[in-house]
């Protein structure tokens, strides 16, 4: 018998239960102090009053009503009265309970002919008569959820994600002719878009997070999403390149296997991407939603490149379908955000998708560095690398400008 | 032949002449509005019906008698209490309600109001009218659990009013501490329909600003609950203002004039449709009214009346 099988034998039912012992303990204690009801604390002083205001997060109209999407932001129950329009108190119906529990949300429907562009400030008296309002700075139509508009997100994720990705690919042949210290370059330019794009989702998850109440944990949320894709793609990564026979270790990813994952890090950021684009056509900044796919597909060029450039380095030939599936991975999302933000508002899912965009652009940079560092002549500190990473950088600060 | 009036508006066919009469509530309640109901068990108010009567109608008014007692128990306390449909405040209130209990004597009455402070905070009672120095609620704060007695000869008649006045005096009047308290003429007015009715708001988020405003405490009751009278018979509104954080608020009939005697203490009065009081003002209002049917009344600041400050009248032949 070996020493694993003897480690086997002595779990037996009482080191179990051992284990099993100081969480047995721990909701006893737990259950012990909920018991005595608040009695402890006012040991130390009393709590204070809860706030009881409501969060309104959007209003939107439609023919004779208004909508009012609220939530309860705090801890103890709210419990919806009286609703106002420029302060007049208005009949109003809610899709659920009066009484919010904690972190509940709950739409108030107002029957109301508003008058479009006009300005509206919009009231919601809680039971204890806190008041919480919403100041519309011009009213309009809110988009009805259609099969013309569901075709519309589908063909502007299409036009935004897919097309420029596919007319960056189309510089392969090109690539493929160029010198290696080029092609070490286009890599590092790759690198560099992917370090902006990260920043940006960072940026975009920080903003979202802000926007919540703090008991959603925005912060946690964004830690949570990071690890997962960075980690999640680091294991897919090694998986990948487990095949591969080589002298030293473990190879980096390359060819087809690195393109592949630069095109799931690219479409992961293009997924927040769609979800920008969506939620300002839902929201009525139809203009800006133009500006946005003019600028989205100048930025997204680049990426066609990026995901191009590992491929073009390998003499083997790589097929259409491929290419076209990596276009699919890469600029698809825009296409799923572009549904997700217009059709629903979600702060917590935009928060982890913009988190999980970061990480997984972060690992898609780590995994180029590798390739460049093992395969370059020069490494990661020649010329062609740090000038390259420079300009992926400066392209995407350039053509982020087109967004801003 | 009615004459047609040229009006400067073109295409407009001349609008059938209306008797304009009997219009029942059945009839005016179908011509709800599609936003929800003006008038009526729908409209979305507090309390029940007769809830408030205690406050609406007066204690009958005594004939003269100089030197009869007129004695009151006010008790202050603090509860909460609905001022809006599912909208509860916590307010300091005499007795209990919001305006306080209506306090009624004749001229040369002495009123004798034995005050006992069963709220949190000191508290005071400050009667507008003559009265001694050391009987006019400033000076002589009463502390929780404590009680005072004032005592002074009623005088002059007219629609007064009562009030806190411990400091801060913002903070108690808004709280509820406030009522009306009428002071019958030694000559006694003509019979009539009486009705009590104390304009007031309420800041129920500590903002300084209003979020409801109503007479007699409750927004929109007499909207749910509209004040029956007969045409046949005179109707005397005493009207007071304690509305805080707002400087005036007014009172608007539809579909009628009253005389407006301000103060109530002369026999001067205004013909009109409406009126306005600055903070702590008040009149006696006596409406004929000439038509039966649903007659509105609310303040003609707009945003009152929508935030609650809306009514009817509801005339009937019997």
């Amino acid at each position: 018998m070996t020493t694993d099988a003897a480690a086997l034998q002595r779990w037996t039912w009482g080191l179990r239960l051992s284990v099993l012992l100081p969480v047995l303990l721990l909701l006893g204690a737990a259950a012990l102090v909920s018991s005595t009801n608040g009695s402890l604390t006012s040991l130390v002083g009393a709590n204070p009053p809860p706030a009881d205001e409501l969060e309104i997060r959007r209003a939107t109209f439609h023919a004779n009503e208004i909508s009012v999407l609220v939530r309860n932001p705090q801890r103890d129950a709210i419990t919806i009265a009286s609703v106002t329009v420029d302060d007049a108190i208005v009949p109003f119906t809610v899709d659920g309970p009066k009484r919010l529990g904690r972190l509940r949300s709950a739409t108030i429907n107002i029957p109301f002919t508003w008058v479009e562009d006009d300005p509206y400030s919009i009231g919601v008296t809680s039971s204890s008569g806190i008041q919480s309002t919403i100041e519309v700075p011009a009213a309009f139509e809110a988009p009805a959820p259609s099969r013309a508009t569901f075709t519309g997100y589908a063909l502007i994720g299409f036009l935004v994600g897919i097309v420029p990705v596919v007319l960056g690919m189309m510089w392969l042949p090109a690539l493929r002719r160029a010198d290696p210290r080029w092609l070490a370059a286009f890599m590092a330019l790759t690198a560099g878009l992917l370090t902006f794009l990260a920043i940006d989702a960072f940026a975009e998850a920080l903003e979202l997070q802000a926007s919540l109440p703090s008991a959603l944990g925005g912060p946690g949320l964004i830690v949570l999403g990071v690890a997962v894709s960075y980690l999640g793609l680091s294991w897919t990564a090694h998986r990948l390149t487990k095949g591969t026979p080589t002298g030293d270790g473990v190879a980096p990813l390359a060819g087809v296997g690195l393109a592949t994952m630069i095109a799931v890090g690219v479409g992961l950021h293009n997924l927040g991407e769609g979800l920008a684009i969506g939620s300002s056509f839902a929201l009525g900044e139809v203009a800006l939603g133009s500006v946005l796919v003019t600028g989205f597909m100048v930025h997204n060029v680049s990426e066609g490149l990026g995901i191009v450039a590992p491929v073009a380095e390998g003499k083997r030939r790589v097929s259409s379908l491929r290419l076209a599936a990596l276009a699919l991975v890469a600029g698809g999302p825009v296409i799923l955000g572009a549904w997700i933000g217009g059709f629903i508002t979600n702060e917590i899912l935009g928060v982890f998708f913009f988190a999980i965009a970061v990480g997984a652009a972060l690992e898609v940079v780590v995994e180029v560095g590798r390739y460049i560092a093992r395969r370059a002549a020069g490494g990661l500190t020649s010329g062609a690398v740090v000038g390259g990473f420079l300009a992926g950088l400066a392209i995407m600060y350039t053509t982020s400008l087109l967004v801003g | 032949m009615p004459m047609a009036a040229s009006l400067p508006v073109a295409g407009l066919a001349q609008a059938a002449d209306d008797p304009g009469n009997g219009d029942g509530p059945e009839a005016s309640a179908a011509a709800d509005h599609q936003q929800g109901a003006h008038v009526g068990p729908d409209v979305v108010a507090p309390g029940e019906r007769g809830e408030l009567d205690a406050l609406l109608i007066p204690p009958p008014a005594l004939t003269a008698e100089p030197g009869r007692v007129r004695h009151y128990e006010i008790v202050a306390m603090d509860r909460d209490i609905e001022v809006a449909k599912g909208v509860f405040f916590p307010a300091w209130t005499y007795n209990g309600t919001v305006p306080g209990p209506v306090m009624r004597a004749t001229e040369g009455d002495i009123l004798e109001v034995e005050f006992s402070n069963a709220g949190s905070h000191p508290h005071t009672i400050h009667f507008h009218g003559i009265h001694p120095a050391n009987m006019d609620g400033v000076f002589e704060i009463v502390e929780p659990g404590e009680s005072f007695t004032y005592r002074f000869p009623a005088r002059p008649y007219g629609m007064q009013l009562y009030h806190c006045h411990a400091p801060p005096l913002k903070k108690h009047i808004h709280k509820g501490l406030y009522g009306a308290f009428i002071i019958d003429p030694p000559t006694p007015r003509p019979p009539a329909k009486e009705l009590v009715m104390v304009m007031n708001g309420f800041d129920t988020d500590g903002d300084g600003e209003n979020n409801f405003y109503a007479v007699n405490g409750k927004a929109f009751y007499y909207a749910k609950f509209p004040i029956r009278v007969r045409r046949s018979e005179l109707v005397r509104i005493y009207l007071a203002n304690l509305t805080e954080f707002d400087l005036i608020n007014s009172f608007h009939l539809h579909g009628d004039f009253f005389r407006y005697y301000r103060t109530g203490s002369t026999d001067q009065f205004e013909y009109t449709d409406t009126i306005m009081q600055c903070q702590g003002e008040r009149g006696i209002i006596e409406i004929d009214f000439a038509n039966t049917g649903l007659f509105m009344f609310h303040a003609h600041q707009s945003e009152f009346a929508e935030l609650g400050w809306m009514g009817f009248f509801d005339v009937v032949d019997e």
